[in-house]
């Protein structure tokens, strides 16, 4: 009887947990980035005017890729805290269309790039890397994704180009400017920006 | 007799199951890799395990899009907090910011009024895989300035690569043109040092930034490459001068017109050019040699789990 009850807690133990497995961080990274490839590839998205629907269908990607704020939040480093609320959304919403008008352009001109995952590591609990390896006719170039798990999917809140870093290339922007200014003037800043684009 | 060769057997099996079983963990495919996750979660926060395998919610596009509007609110309430293990702050002092802020306005200048447009034109007569070959060709005379870095570094493996490479690239790949040595059977890939970094690894600091006309960021500690290719690198004995500069010219032409656009899609991205090129040229640098410094420092584990706490 008693081996029965041990034998039969052990097995609950694994039932338990099972649920655990959070789909892996390179898989989320990876599903989203076969799906912009498929936006690029799609022969019915040829045209040139189809170009304002691609970007639409990317919007949709990048919304389920990116974890925005926790991308901004990360970009301002310390000085988020010095943003209140109302700062700090409109802060995400214009940093996102920066990044869009940035490269949304760029990644449409990519056709028969080919996109290679290379590792998967764990950073902290919640916290992972997923690097890959996109490869053109004249050179490879190292993208590392860095996601953060929340409310059971890994999204991504830094990106990682040639060893370079997004959100500390931008937060060394940042600081640099709220150095000098308000956070008030620094929206200002990225509304001219967004406009002029 | 018998026994010996069946436990040689046994051992061979036993050895090769063992070495085999790390190096599939740390492989790319990423039925192993689901699995990396789990004992990690486990140990760290059981109680904030998701309730739903999250597959399916990776896989629908819509339900995630949905609650991330109510969570916006509720979500950028929360302050930051700095993380101190997670990175490291790379910084470079800027002291002749005026004139290094002149200088990156000359190069941006010849950049997009000289160089850009010859290398567009270049472009359009140079079908790209020519283009690919001149870039080799280059890049095979770098070996004299690669192999002294690698020596200079102790790192005898990297010389050894950068002599086979030499070797094989010049006498097989039609004098540099081609690259068959990073093909996947000989497998020598080009070592990624020079002698900026390698006055890093030795634990020099940058100095302080500076921005070279025509050459562009870098500063003291990294201008030894430039001292270093005017004696190292072949094409710096090419004589007269106006025959050197040609194949300067045509070497910088080469090179831009196989990345054009990412300067420009850098400067798009910045809210400030100046400190956005600057901070892309210190972490590069940084993490160039970082990765020489010794594996074992920050870098992460092959298997990939490390614990915190």
């Amino acid at each position: 009887m008693k081996r029965l009850f041990v034998g039969l807690s052990i097995l609950m133990l694994f039932l338990i947990s099972l649920p655990v497995y959070a789909g892996a961080p390179l898989d989320a990274v990876k599903i989203n980035a076969d799906q912009v490839l498929d936006i690029l590839r799609d022969p019915k998205l040829k045209a040139a005017s189809a170009k304002e629907m691609k970007k639409d269908k990317l919007r949709a990607v990048y919304v389920n890729m990116f974890d925005e704020v926790e991308l901004s939040r990360r970009s301002l480093g310390m000085k988020w805290n010095k943003l209140n609320t109302a700062q700090r959304q409109e802060f995400v919403k214009l940093f996102e269309q920066v990044l869009e008008k940035a490269y949304a352009d760029r990644i449409l001109s990519y056709t028969n790039e080919k996109i290679e995952f290379t590792k998967e590591s764990m950073i902290s609990g919640n916290l992972a890397e997923v690097r890959t390896k996109v490869i053109t006719a004249s050179k490879e170039i190292p993208i590392y994704y860095r996601v953060i798990l929340k409310g059971g999917t890994w999204k991504v809140y830094d990106v990682t180009i040639e060893n370079v870093s997004l959100v500390q290339n931008y937060r060394t922007q940042f600081n640099d400017i709220l150095a000098k200014n308000t956070p008030e003037q620094l929206l200002e800043i990225l509304r001219k920006k967004v406009k002029a684009q | 007799m018998k026994s010996l060769s069946l436990a040689v057997v046994l051992f061979v099996f036993i050895a090769v199951g063992c070495a085999h079983a790390p190096h599939g963990a740390s492989s790319p495919a990423p039925s192993t890799a689901t699995s990396q996750p789990q004992p990690i979660l486990v140990a760290s926060n059981s109680d904030e395990v998701p309730p739903t395998p999250p597959k399916a919610t990776v896989k629908s596009p819509e339900t995630p899009v949905k609650s991330e509007k109510g969570s916006l609110d509720n979500d950028a309430s929360l302050d930051y907090t700095e993380e101190v293990k997670e990175e490291e702050k790379v910084t470079i002092a800027d002291p002749i910011e005026p004139f290094n802020r002149a200088m990156f306005q000359f190069n941006d200048k010849l950049y997009f009024w000289l160089l850009k447009p010859v290398a567009q034109g270049y472009k359009v007569v140079v079908p790209e895989d020519a283009r690919v070959s001149v870039k080799n060709f280059f890049s095979n005379l770098g070996f004299p300035i690669r192999f002294l870095s690698c020596l200079l570094q102790a790192d005898f493996i990297c010389a050894a690569t950068e002599v086979g490479r030499f070797t094989v690239n010049t006498v097989w790949g039609i004098g540099g043109l081609m690259d068959p040595a990073s093909s996947k059977d000989l497998n020598l890939q080009k070592q990624d040092v020079d002698l900026g970094q390698t006055l890093g690894v030795w634990g020099v600091g940058h100095g302080f930034y500076i921005v070279w006309p025509v050459i562009g960021p870098s500063s003291p500690r990294d201008s030894f490459e430039i001292v270093g290719e005017y004696f190292l690198y072949p094409v710096s004995y090419v004589s007269p001068w106006y025959a050197w500069f040609g194949v300067r010219g045509l070497e910088e032409v080469n090179r831009t017109s196989l990345s054009i656009g990412d300067y420009e899609a850098l400067k798009e991205a910045a809210i400030d050019p100046y400190v956005a090129l600057r901070d892309a040229y210190v972490q590069y640098r940084w993490k160039k040699v970082k990765m020489k410094r010794g594996a074992q420092m920050e870098e992460l584990a092959p298997g990939g789990v490390r614990m915190e706490r």
